[in-house]
């Protein structure tokens, strides 16, 4: 139930930062400087270590551009998902202080101090790891993703979602409710989905007022300029964000904002009240099921809900144990058998699809040792524990998660998850 | 009692130079030789200075298909059992007589295998030679020879022999009529050296016969042999005889181990034991280093980069409080894992590259290798620190490491384990494995009866009751009691007696010491292993359980004989009610023999012979051939393997097997079989069948009965079971325990082998998965508290797509099975410790896990063909004690995986 990450200079040892989560003790220096030290010693001797398992922790080591090592050790999780923290961790400190400024370390004292921004981000980054303990609030968090909401509003909403980018003459925009995007504009999710999720973090953390201006490096699509990420709260937990130049001023966008939406407020409000549902509570999942997970792997984006059924509405702290699960079993049986695990290098291309595809194949040939003539890919999983069962199915590029009753019988698993998936995948008013 | 009188005097010659007191010592137990022609066991020269003993005689011209061996056998064991025709009752003794018998048997028939046939001529081979090519145009037709042709006489039309070296391949002669008998430049006595441009050894004839066979035309290259010598019993080097494997396996070079040695430093693999205390910054380089392989210590890499991995054993423990299992690493961009287990202050290091081993199967070996070596010097402590040991662990190492870098497996024949291009060889992926990671016996439960015979004779073995076979009183105490005793066939488990930690610690060793690899691939004549032992059950890990029942004193050996693909594995206690031990004691020739009289009772009475038409057949539990289907015909897949199934039946059956088969092939008819056959065949199958019924009544006299009460009944039931295959199977069920008592209540061998051979011609094809077809692909039931796993056979089919979804299965089932440890460790825990645990909440208590693949043809004509989609499953049971069963099926309809494992448990 604990969670280090530690930030050190590769060429001189030099910590910059350590965060933790759970109820461990910070490490000391020495144990730091000994993690640094194995890494380094390894180094010399050609060796590059990449990480260590126990029993029921791992770690791992990870050097990015030979400038700067970041060294993760977590319970609960698999090395997979820590590495792909890091990577999220390495692309939170591109986010606040750019790719030069790591990688040129003049200033070790000031980049330490500009580093301190990007804080909170990695603490939010550290809840995404599934180190088994259930009073995390934030077990919602999927790594390298990023969360969305769908109200039956959405259609609507981003209809004017669209006249306000073009008055703040940009083509990124999105609007979050409560942290979560409700709907973004073409050019958002053409973006990286780690930075899509590392910009939701940024809008959501520290909110002591009411807009944000904040300059972004994007990790993936320019580490060197820095954008202007620019967060306006229109009512308490709506909030927009749109990326954009030097022009215009803040007080412009604030403006356009208030004025674009002014005759949509209603609308946004009722989304409000989508919000611990995630989905709409038009659409009554069956009974038996306890949690859904839906996921876009073209997006990099996901819905996740604990209370999908209307008639356990019965606020309960089970809520977030079922996400715990839900997570669990995305992490271990889903990601990486369903879904692929280079897909996020693909989705920024523009043919997407196509692309994807040909990857999978050409990732299951890697595996089958070019057997030519048959390509195998893993489209269903299911997991039955005691108390639960757990269901997966892939359709084209999406994935969606099924947590049932364990009195569910497994075969009929397999007609009502499709089932879930299409409804949500189609109804064109959520606007998935 | 006559055999005793002659017995003494040649063991007076043997034991001349002991003195009177000695010699009446020992008399008492070497007065029971019965071999009466030798009384030096040929193994006796092997024995080490430490009692140690491992001996492999291998027959020196080998057959090329198992079906001569088994003609062979057949044929010797029937003018065998023409000889006895006693009751059941005195078998025991008859074996005795048998097994001496037998030994002087064994010389002539050494001398006819060692020169099949006396107007073979034999040459001896010079380098020298004119090489002269010859195209051969293979004639398709001559593929009728018949099932009984080797590949080479089917496709080249000749017979081949080996010459001297026991490796190339030397024209013998030619099939008449044949293409290549027409050619002039091709002669007996010539050696074949290529064909298209392959080379051409023993090892490699089949496979690469199997590679032109689809060709019309073949280069073959030969080579005149000159000096000619014809000789009718050829000198024939002792080393010859022996392939590379025995080779490697018996002998450990100095030098030879050298050059591997210095081989494997080029790749990661390696192990290393340290003493993790004693290392200070004052001390010699290489401080601290117990043992080290590969040497080298500058060359190795485990060795030079230690201190990485005694500091992160170190660290990490301090930093989470649990320790760490397998690091990972980059070396020459090449992925490779670390295992660490430790020992006190003392840390044994284990080193493999990924494309071999994965993380979850390098813990796995390493978790075997430490256990085996336990078993054979029963701590880790002793086994690494002394050093008498070392030349054993670098010979064990070498040919583990080379095996693992080289072709991964042991199972298959083909794999040879060869030392030249293993740096090609290493950078290949390795092949997915499950079955054979684990630390489990894959057991072959034959029908009841045969399983009772192997039973009792394995009971009396360990008995070691001699009153009736020794009419003088005994006054001495016993050298030995047997602890248990196992039984295998080709590798498979078809018996133990061993507590279920034991049978583990000796499948392991066999495993690892590459016996069972041995047993399928090489015709051995002879194989004794006579080691000390330390099993689990006998006080191994003293200080770990100071609660378990004291176990007397004593030493242990582990007595592993061998001969044709059977391998008989007994433990055997010195001390507590025998003998006391002696230091570095050597295996006792009395013992050996007894059990390798058992051993040849076993195959007498057919068991090897049932084993290899089980393993070849599988008459039980079927599965099915999976192949991608075709649009429009769903139900191709089903009636496919059904067809190849019973092609193969008829294949490998003797003659009399044949005659039982008519009979099974019909009683075993299934609706969708009958389909496709016509009804005329039908009747005259039957008639036939009625025949062939009173030739046996004839010959075999209480066999007659059985298929007169069986006859009237053919019809009828053939009718029933066609309408209804469920119901029937019930009914015939009890009707074949009454069969089976018939066959019980009085034989001699003869009929014991009928029996058993006819009751497998009963049983009747089973098919797990629900519904009309048979969906099933392969099934694992894995027991690893008593060290079983239930599963088909190896497959002989060549299919691409069976590779593909078996390959599939095994790398999913080693992840289902890596998710249920989580589920079995929380319920092993502690109520105190779960709460501190940091085990991951949501993983504690799967059961059951599937996974549903897909497979499509991505070549072009991939619009004539549908998908493949079959299940993975997993599935966990606690109780009685935790099992696990994976199956790969079809997914057609639904199955029911409780259901599958209960059906396969009332299979047994």
């Amino acid at each position: 139930m604990s969670a280090h990450v530690v930030c050190i200079t590769s060429g001189g040892g030099l910590p910059i930062f350590t965060r933790k989560k759970g109820n461990a003790e910070t490490l000391p220096f020495s144990m730091i400087g000994s993690l640094n030290g194995v890494h380094m010693f390894a180094k010399a001797q050609r060796l590059e270590l990449l990480n260590s398992l126990m029993e029921d922790h791992c770690a791992v080591w990870k050097e990015f551009h030979d400038s700067i090592l970041l060294i993760g050790i977590s319970s609960g999780c698999t090395i997979q998902v820590l590495n792909k923290l890091l990577e999220s961790v390495f692309n939170a400190m591109i986010l606040v202080v750019g790719i030069d400024a790591i990688k040129a370390q003049r200033n070790i004292e000031r980049l330490k101090r500009e580093l301190r921004l990007c804080y909170p981000i990695v603490d939010r980054l550290l809840d995404s790891l599934d180190c088994g303990d259930t009073t995390n609030k934030h077990s919602s968090d999927l790594i390298m993703m990023v969360e969305t909401i769908l109200c039956t509003e959405n259609h609507l909403i981003r209809i004017v979602l669209e006249s306000y980018t073009e008055c703040v003459d940009s083509v990124y925009s999105c609007i979050l409710i409560h942290g979560k995007i409700a709907v973004a504009t073409e050019s958002w999710w053409d973006l990286h989905p780690d930075e899509i999720k590392l910009l939701s973090l940024l809008a959501t953390i520290e909110n002591t007022t009411n807009s944000k201006d904040i300059p972004v490096f994007l990790p993936h699509k320019s580490p060197n300029v820095a954008y202007r990420f620019v967060a306006v709260m229109l009512i308490p937990n709506v909030q927009i964000c749109c990326l954009c130049g030097p022009t215009p001023l803040l007080e412009e966008i604030e403006h356009s904002a208030a004025q674009c939406f002014k005759s949509t407020l209603e609308l946004l409000e009722s989304a409000l009240r989508c919000h611990p549902r995630n989905f709409p509570h038009s659409l009554d999942a069956e009974f038996g099921i306890l949690g859904i997970l839906l996921i876009s792997i073209k997006y990099g984006k996901y819905m996740i809900s604990r209370h999908p059924t209307r008639t356990s509405a019965k606020p309960s702290g089970n809520g977030f144990h079922r996400l715990d699960i839900l997570r669990t079993f995305y992490y271990q049986a889903v990601m990486g058998a369903l879904v692929p695990d280079n897909w996020e290098n693909i989705s920024t291309s523009s043919n997407k699809r196509e692309q994807s595809k040909k990857a999978d194949k050409k990732e299951e040939r890697n595996v089958k040792k070019s057997n030519k003539m048959e390509c195998t890919v893993n489209t269903e999983t299911y997991w039955c524990s005691e108390y639960h069962k757990c269901h997966a199915i892939i359709v084209d590029d999406n994935v969606l998660c099924v947590l049932y009753n364990s009195t569910i019988p497994t075969y009929s698993m397999r007609f009502i998850t499709p089932r879930v998936l299409k409804t949500l995948a189609t109804d064109k008013q959520l606007c998935w | 009692m006559e055999e005793q009188q002659i017995l003494l005097p040649s063991k007076i010659d043997n034991t001349d130079d002991c003195s009177c007191e000695e010699w009446s010592d020992s008399s008492s137990c070497s007065s029971y030789y019965s071999d009466s022609d030798s009384s030096i066991p040929e193994w006796e020269s092997s024995i080490s200075s430490t009692g140690e003993l491992l001996f492999i005689d291998c027959d020196p011209v080998v057959s090329h298909t198992n079906v001569h061996t088994e003609k062979e056998n057949l044929n010797f064991s029937k003018e065998n059992s023409a000889r006895h025709s006693t009751r059941s009752k005195f078998l025991k003794l008859l074996r005795r007589r048998d097994s001496k018998r037998r030994s002087k048997r064994y010389v002539k028939s050494q001398d006819a295998s060692t020169n099949p046939d006396t107007n073979k001529v034999k040459f001896q081979d010079h380098e020298e030679g004119e090489i002269r090519e010859v195209i051969l145009n293979i004639d398709q037709r001559n593929r009728k020879l018949g099932r009984r042709a080797t590949l080479v006489e089917s496709i080249l039309g000749l017979t081949v022999s080996t010459l001297s070296d026991g490796c190339r391949i030397m024209v013998a002669g030619f099939i008449p009529d044949s293409e290549a008998a027409k050619q002039k430049n091709i002669k007996i006595g010539d050696w074949l050296k290529c064909v298209n441009d392959i080379e051409l050894t023993y090892q490699n004839l089949n496979s690469v016969l199997e590679q032109v066979s689809s060709e019309n035309e073949v280069v073959l290259r030969l080579q005149r042999v000159a000096g000619i010598e014809v000789t009718k019993n050829p000198p024939i080097n002792e080393l010859s005889n022996q392939s590379n494997f025995v080779q490697q396996l018996v002998n450990s070079k100095a030098d030879e181990i050298n050059i591997i040695s210095s081989i494997l430093c080029e790749h990661s693999v390696g192990v290393l034991y340290i003493n993790t205390e004693s290392i200070s910054e004052t001390g010699p380089e290489f401080e601290g280093i117990l043992y080290c392989y590969p040497r080298p210590f500058e060359k190795n890499l485990l060795c030079s980069s230690r201190g990485v991995f005694i500091t992160l054993n170190h660290l990490l423990h301090e930093i989470t409080q649990c320790k760490p299992q397998v690091t990972s690493f980059l070396w020459n961009n090449r992925l490779s894992h670390v295992a660490y287990t430790s020992f006190g202050n003392k840390l044994l290091l284990f080193m493999l590259p990924d494309n071999r081993a994965s993380i979850k199967e390098i813990l796995l070996e390493n978790k075997e290798i430490t256990r085996m070596l336990e078993f054979m010097y029963q701590t880790i402590d002793g086994c690494f620190e002394s050093d008498l040991f070392k030349e054993q662990l670098d010979h064990f190492f070498s040919r583990f490491f080379t095996r693992l870098l080289c072709s991964g497996l042991w199972p298959k024949a083909e794999q040879s384990v060869e030392l030249f291009n293993i740096t090609s060889k290493a950078q290949q992926q390795g092949p997915q494995q499950f079955e054979d990671v684990l630390s489990v016996a894959h057991s072959l439960i034959l029908p009841d009866e045969a399983q009772m015979q192997i039973d009792s004779a394995l009971t009396e073995l360990e008995s070691s009751d001699y009153r009736e076979w020794n009419e003088e009183p005994l006054d001495c105490q016993r050298l030995f009691t047997f602890l248990g005793s196992a039984l295998y066939h080709s590798g498979y488990l078809l018996a133990s007696h061993l507590v279920h930690g034991d049978l583990i610690d000796i499948h392991i060793f066999c495993r690892q010491q590459g016996l069972f690899h041995l047993s399928r691939t090489e015709p051995v004549r002879t194989l004794v292993l006579w080691r000390e032992v330390f099993p689990l059950s006998c006080n191994r890990n003293i200080e770990n359980q100071s609660n378990s029942t004291v176990v007397p004193e004593g030493r242990r050996y582990l007595l592993v004989v061998g001969s044709g693909k059977d391998i008989l594995a007994a433990l055997m206690e010195a001390g507590g009610c025998t003998e006391p031990a002696e230091d570095n004691m050597g295996p006792d020739a009395f013992y050996v023999e007894e059990a390798q009289a058992t051993l040849a009772h076993l195959q007498d009475i057919g068991i090897s012979n049932l084993a290899d038409h089980w393993i070849a057949n599988n008459p039980g539990l079927q599965v099915a051939i999976p192949e991608i289907p075709i649009k429009r015909k769903t139900d191709f897949l089903g009636t496919i393997s059904f067809s190849k199934t019973s092609y193969n039946t008829k294949e490998t059956a003797s003659p009399i097997q044949k005659k039982q088969e008519v009979t099974s092939i019909l009683k075993r008819r299934t609706p969708d079989q009958s389909t496709l056959s016509s009804a005329s065949s039908f009747y005259s199958l039957a008639d036939d069948n009625s025949e062939i019924h009173s030739e046996d009544s004839l010959s075999q006299g209480g066999y007659s009965e059985r298929s007169e009460s069986d006859e009237p009944v053919l019809g009828r039931r053939a009718t029933r079971e066609k309408r209804n295959y469920m119901e029937s199977d019930e009914e015939s069920d009890i009707e074949d325990y009454r069969d089976g008592s018939y066959s019980n209540s009085s034989y001699d061998i003869t009929e014991l082998r009928q029996s058993l051979l006819a009751e497998t011609a009963d049983i009747k094809p089973q098919y797990l998965t629900a519904g009309n077809e048979n969906v099933l692909f392969h099934y694992v039931q894995l027991d690893t508290i008593e060290g079983i796993l239930l599963c088909p056979p190896e497959n002989q089919y060549n299919s691409k797509t069976l590779e593909n979804v078996l390959s599939n299965f095994r790398k999913c089932a080693l992840q289902i099975h890596g998710v249920f440890q989580n589920t079995l460790r929380f319920k092993q825990m502690l109520s105190q410790d779960m709460a501190k645990s940091v085990i991951n909440k949501s993983l504690i208590a799967i059961k059951e896990y599937g996974v549903l693949f897909e497979c499509t043809a991505t070549d072009e004509p991939s619009r004539k063909y549908g998908k493949l989609t079959y299940w993975v499953i997993g599935r966990l049971f606690y109780v009685p004690h935790p099992r696990e069963l994976y199956i790969c099926y079809q997914d057609t309809i639904p199955q029911n995986i409780i259901e599958i494992a209960f059906k396969l448990g009332i299979s047994d």
